[in-house]
């Protein structure tokens, strides 16, 4: 049995995240036709509206047209709601069919059930950014070094969302209450990110909030990428996000195990 | 590694399984030996899918000892499911694959390559007569071929012990013979089985050895045969009473020292030496006598054990 070797990660089978993860992709590559409206139309349509729209409307922005401005944005609110989906309410109905039950009657653990969805959930996240950065690249919003920075945000944003739906999933009763995932986190997390305008812009008392809202410091690193200026409060932010999922994650594997180990 | 040589896969020894203030498994104690169908036979509630879940490794033990090919499964509950094949109650089948695909993606995360999972997939699904179903979304197979199904998934990785919990429940007569028809290969074959079932018939038709759970406890266990003529005798007699000489009828079989038990106008009585009760002192009712079966055991155990509490 293969296992890493770091305290965090001890006897973690990796064959049950691969195959978890394999399990995902065959999912996605069997329903690519409608997957292509949540990957890519939605958040499209976002970002043309918002980027065409309101861009016109509006001068630069921290120094970039409205558009560039928006688009990491636009990238990292949709690698959120892509990776708190696949986690939250994917996981959830998983639970309820019986399907994690199954994955367990193989020799796989609670934490790499939930090391499996989230590795999917990151991918998750990438790939809706590589769709959406592609078309704003051809649209000349945002260049191609600035993008692959932007997905590596992707990647994190989904392994913090990931474990923070996960939670949701384990907790939640029924659909009404994991519906709260929606409505209660990630949406007002997605309005006050800073996806559409600067945190700074603000009142006074509301900008630590928002600062300290999770997806906020990812959209500041992506957005950094773009601006081409990296400073530290960027290796800070990816910092605070990578220490915000080093919580979550144990704390959605205890309350998987709790939900599935009796 | 014990527990090879003397032939028993499994060993369960005074294993327990508390849930708060219930006591869902208590003390119990059984072996089953390779290649045989052991039966573990109760209601709803008697302990059977949580003795299963323990011996899946899915539910850590409260107390007792339990191995499983030798393995230890209170140390090393995930290895279990290395050599174990679980089919849980509820089928958990991907409903976002195909049947082929289901038994893929399985394989894979058991520890097959990617190529091995594709070949056995394909053989498993011929050995279950699903090959033709191969493509078919789960949500179009009926009840009975989910079953299989989700019983040739557990065949994937090759494993030394099927555990089944309740193979036939929900299930319609067509798609329960179905399943019967499976297991009864898998048992030509010498696949050893741990299943659990609340129906006396298949547990006769399909358990070479069986116990009897009720409240968390075995209550007994042998083979079927061995079982009836045990609890219930060769044959038991059937009492057709009218409501007015009931209460007579019952207190001559009562102080008769006969095991009864009533049942709309029935009054089913059986002896405890084995043979069938001898009622000919009985005036005024229509007796007749049926060979005994599990659930004239079952009914009888149940029934007195309840008066004890």
């Amino acid at each position: 049995m293969v296992a890493l070797h770091s305290p965090y990660f001890a006897g973690v089978r990796l064959r049950s995240i691969a195959g978890i993860w394999f399990r995902h992709a065959l999912v996605l590559k069997h329903t690519w036709l409608p997957s292509i409206t949540w990957y890519f139309v939605e958040p499209f349509v976002a970002l043309l509206a918002i980027g065409l729209g309101i861009g016109a409307l509006v001068d630069d922005v921290d120094g970039l047209p409205y558009a560039q401005f928006v688009t990491p944005g636009i990238i990292a609110g949709s690698a959120m709601f892509h990776a708190i989906f696949e986690c939250s309410w994917g996981a959830f109905f998983r639970i309820q069919k019986g399907m994690y039950e199954t994955t367990m009657t193989a020799p796989v653990s609670t934490r790499e059930l939930a090391m499996g969805d989230i590795s999917w959930a990151m991918s998750r996240a990438v790939i809706t950014g590589f769709c959406i950065g592609t078309v704003a690249a051809i649209l000349g919003w945002i260049d191609t070094i600035s993008g692959v920075g932007v997905l590596l945000a992707a990647a994190l944003i989904g392994m913090q969302f990931g474990a923070l739906g996960l939670i949701f999933a384990a907790l939640s009763p029924n659909v009404h209450i994991l519906s709260l995932t929606f409505t209660v986190v990630a949406t007002p997390l997605y309005f006050f990110s800073g996806a559409f305008f600067p945190i700074s812009v603000l009142p006074d008392w509301v900008e630590p909030i928002a600062w300290a809202a999770p997806l906020t410091p990812a959209v500041h690193l992506a957005r950094g990428f773009v601006t081409g200026d990296l400073m530290l409060t960027h290796l800070f932010s990816a910092l605070y996000v990578l220490a915000i999922t080093a919580v979550l994650f144990p704390i959605a594997a205890v309350l998987l195990h709790r939900r599935l180990v009796k | 590694m014990n527990g090879q040589s003397d032939g028993n896969v499994i060993r369960a020894s005074s294993i327990s399984k508390r849930f708060g203030d219930v006591l869902a498994v208590d003390g119990v104690s059984f072996e089953v030996r390779r290649g045989e169908t052991y039966g573990l036979l109760g209601p709803n509630g008697a302990g059977k899918t949580t003795t299963m879940r323990m011996v899946s490794g899915l539910s850590p033990l409260t107390d007792g000892e339990l191995t499983v090919a030798g393995i230890d499964v209170s140390r090393q509950g995930r290895e279990v499911r290395n050599v174990l094949g679980v089919v849980t109650q509820q089928d958990g089948l991907d409903t976002d694959l195909n049947a082929r695909d289901n038994l893929i993606t399985y394989g894979f995360i058991a520890g097959l390559s990617r190529v091995q999972a594709e070949k056995r997939a394909d053989a498993v699904l011929m050995y279950f007569d699903l090959t033709d179903k191969a493509k078919e979304e789960i949500d179009n197979l009926s009840g009975g071929m989910k079953r299989r199904l989700a019983i040739a998934r557990a065949f994937m990785a090759k494993p030394q012990v099927i555990v089944l919990d309740e193979p036939t429940t929900g299930l319609d007569p067509q798609g329960r013979n179905g399943v019967w028809q499976e297991l009864e290969t898998m048992k030509q074959a010498g696949v050893t089985v741990l299943m659990s079932t609340h129906y006396m018939d298949e547990a006769a038709a399909l358990c070479d050895r069986l116990a009897i759970m009720h409240h968390g406890k075995i209550l007994t266990e042998g083979t079927p045969d061995q079982l009836v003529i045990r609890h219930a005798g060769s044959e038991v007699a059937q009492v057709r009473v009218s409501n007015g000489a009931r209460q007579d009828v019952v207190n001559w079989i009562d102080k008769a020292g006969f095991d009864y038990r009533e049942s709309g106008a029935v009054i089913t009585v059986s002896a405890h030496n084995g043979d069938r009760p001898d009622l000919s002192g009985l005036e005024g009712v229509r007796i007749s006598y049926r060979p005994s079966n599990l659930e004239d055991v079952f009914l009888s155990m149940a029934g007195r054990k309840l008066t004890d509490e």
